[in-house]
């Protein structure tokens, strides 16, 4: 008997692990869903709480330009209130910065795997073979656990740690949000230098460039504009963890945010918000600028 | 003036996998010599370039350059060989985003420390600024100096391109199919001015090239690869049957 084409057994796809991934990860969406109830039911708002809110979203149209209440004498007024708080936030914000980059620079580098790779061409010697496959993997190694404990708990989680230890000081602040953005920045500057274009690296090692020039004037320059892109987004993140830390008792624009919104003063959280808001833009508009310049 | 680089294989082969690059390869390019190197795609001409530099290691046979074992060198030998040795890549490999003068700067590194490294690019000398701006004048593009790479032509990338292989100071030039990407009158152009560089400060030149009119009308010497083989070494007039054969589509066996 000739088999035709019409009796011919197609072959069947593979197994494809893909698909089972996808269907779990949508049940687990449904049953959780389930678990917590979740649905329009649990969005009715009270009656006061709905009156609450209406104020609230009324005052957005006519933010507060003096202090709602009668204050102490010697307070402050109100726009200089909100421009020092935002002074602080910034600075705050800043120092984080700044500390969270020399960490980031310093953990990319030993979790990258770019510049360490070895040299295939050219005899070792056997000191050079014991940092390749000894030193070097060992400090990857723990670069990459220093990373996931540092961005595994939160700047809030951090920040109830540093309180408790240092008391409400700007610098437990600072740290509090410099260990997990050091580890966000080492993680994302790491993927950066290592999928970076290795063209100039390579012609720079034809060149009898050593491993070490190598990476800072091949490597570094191609992925430095994505790392300055990516260090901006950090710092408008930020500034929003130094503003929410006002919440713990810093003097950041979360201080006067929580305290107004308690005494019911509407009025006074949107001018606080609205600098807020400002401030971001600033932020974005600097960063589009330079990023034009780079021509990313 | 020192004199070029000399380059020596003997019964060289190269394996990718279990794909044969090169086989059984005897050359001598002598001081100052200046070859191109022509065939179809894929006969071996890019990894004959890189056995040259030390940046592909033979399976077989010997590799040497002014008499040293590439294969035998530790790795700081290898680079001080290396430094000797430009290579115009046919990507040109270029920071994009970096000035004209640091992207030309960069070609010498394997002769300076890190340091000095690190100061050239970030406020580099007069001295330092005056060669590399005879260099770009040399080549054709002085005004460029101050320029980010990524705001110039093909054209002037590729002088940019070599401006850094001269400014190493090689004592020889490889080339991998350095006019690749630019028009012909440019490619022409290019070629010109690195075969009279070459010519001038007596460097051992070998290039890639596709373009076999232009290899016969600069070169003195070619070498025609086919199937990792050198199928003719000519130092005068190649025949047109050879380099039709060269570039036969039809495999091997048939071919001749």
């Amino acid at each position: 008997m000739s088999a035709t084409a019409l009796e011919v057994r197609l072959p069947r796809p593979p197994w494809s692990v893909r698909g089972i991934v996808v269907l779990a990860l949508l049940a687990t969406a449904i049953l959780s869903a389930a678990y917590l109830q979740l649905g329009t039911h649990s969005l009715v708002p009270s009656a006061p709480g709905l009156h609450a809110a209406q104020k609230f979203f009324v005052r957005a149209l006519s933010p507060a330009v003096a202090h709602e209440s009668d204050v102490p004498a010697g307070t402050p007024p109100l726009l200089v209130n909100a421009l020092r708080a935002t002074g602080m936030t910034v600075f705050i914000a800043v120092e984080a910065m700044s500390l969270a980059i020399v960490i980031g620079l310093l953990l990319a580098f030993a979790a990258s795997s770019a510049w360490w790779m070895g040299d295939p061409s050219g005899a070792q010697s056997w000191w050079l073979r014991v940092v390749r496959r000894g030193i070097v993997p060992a400090l990857y190694g723990t670069a990459r656990i220093v990373i996931a404990v540092m961005r595994s708990t939160h700047e809030l989680l951090w920040a109830v740690l540093f309180l408790a230890a240092f008391g409400l000081t700007q610098s437990s602040a600072v740290l509090a949000i410099a260990i997990p953005f050091g580890g966000t920045l080492a993680k994302v500057f790491s993927e950066i230098l290592d999928e970076a274009p290795r063209d100039a690296a390579t012609a720079l090692r034809s060149a009898g460039a050593s491993p070490v020039q190598v990476f800072f004037f091949g490597l570094l320059p191609r992925a430095l504009p994505d790392m300055i892109a990516y260090a901006f987004y950090r710092f408008e993140c930020a500034l929003r963890a130094s503003a929410v830390l006002g919440f713990f008792g810093f003097p950041t624009l979360g201080y006067f945010i929580a305290a107004s919104f308690e005494n019911l003063y509407y009025g006074e959280v949107w001018t606080y918000l609205y600098t807020l808001f400002v401030l971001v833009l600033v932020v974005e508009a600097w960063s589009g600028a330079l990023r034009r310049r780079m021509a990313i | 003036m020192a004199a070029g680089v000399h380059f020596q294989l003997r019964g060289v082969g190269v394996q990718y996998g279990d794909c044969c690059a090169l086989d059984s390869i005897d050359l001598d390019i002598a001081p100052g010599e200046a070859v191109a190197l022509v065939g179809p795609s894929g006969a071996g001409k890019t990894t004959l370039l890189r056995l040259l530099n030390g940046t592909v290691r033979p399976a077989r046979g010997t590799v040497a350059a002014d008499g040293y074992d590439l294969a035998a060198l530790s790795a700081s030998e290898l680079r001080r060989v290396r430094a000797d040795i430009g290579f115009i890549h046919q990507d040109l490999a270029l920071v994009p985003n970096l000035r004209v003068l640091q992207n030309v700067l960069a070609g010498r590194l394997g002769r300076i420390s890190f340091l000095q490294g690190l100061r050239n690019a970030i406020s580099p000398s007069r001295q330092c600024i005056t060669d590399v701006y005879a260099i770009l004048d040399r080549v054709g593009i002085p005004e460029k100096l101050y320029q980010p790479v990524h705001r110039l032509s093909g054209g002037q990338r590729q002088r940019v391109a070599i401006a850094r292989a001269l400014y190493q100071r090689p004592r020889a030039l490889l080339a991998d199919e350095p006019v690749s990407s630019v028009d012909p009158a440019r490619a022409r152009d290019s070629i010109a001015l690195l075969t009279e560089i070459s010519r001038e400060r007596n460097l051992t030149l070998c290039m890639s090239l596709h373009n076999v009119e232009l290899a016969r009308e600069f070169f003195p010497r070619l070498i025609g690869l086919r199937g990792a083989r050198v199928v003719f070494d000519r130092s005068s007039g190649v025949a047109d049957r050879e380099l039709s054969a060269l570039y036969d589509l039809r495999p091997e066996e048939q071919a001749s």
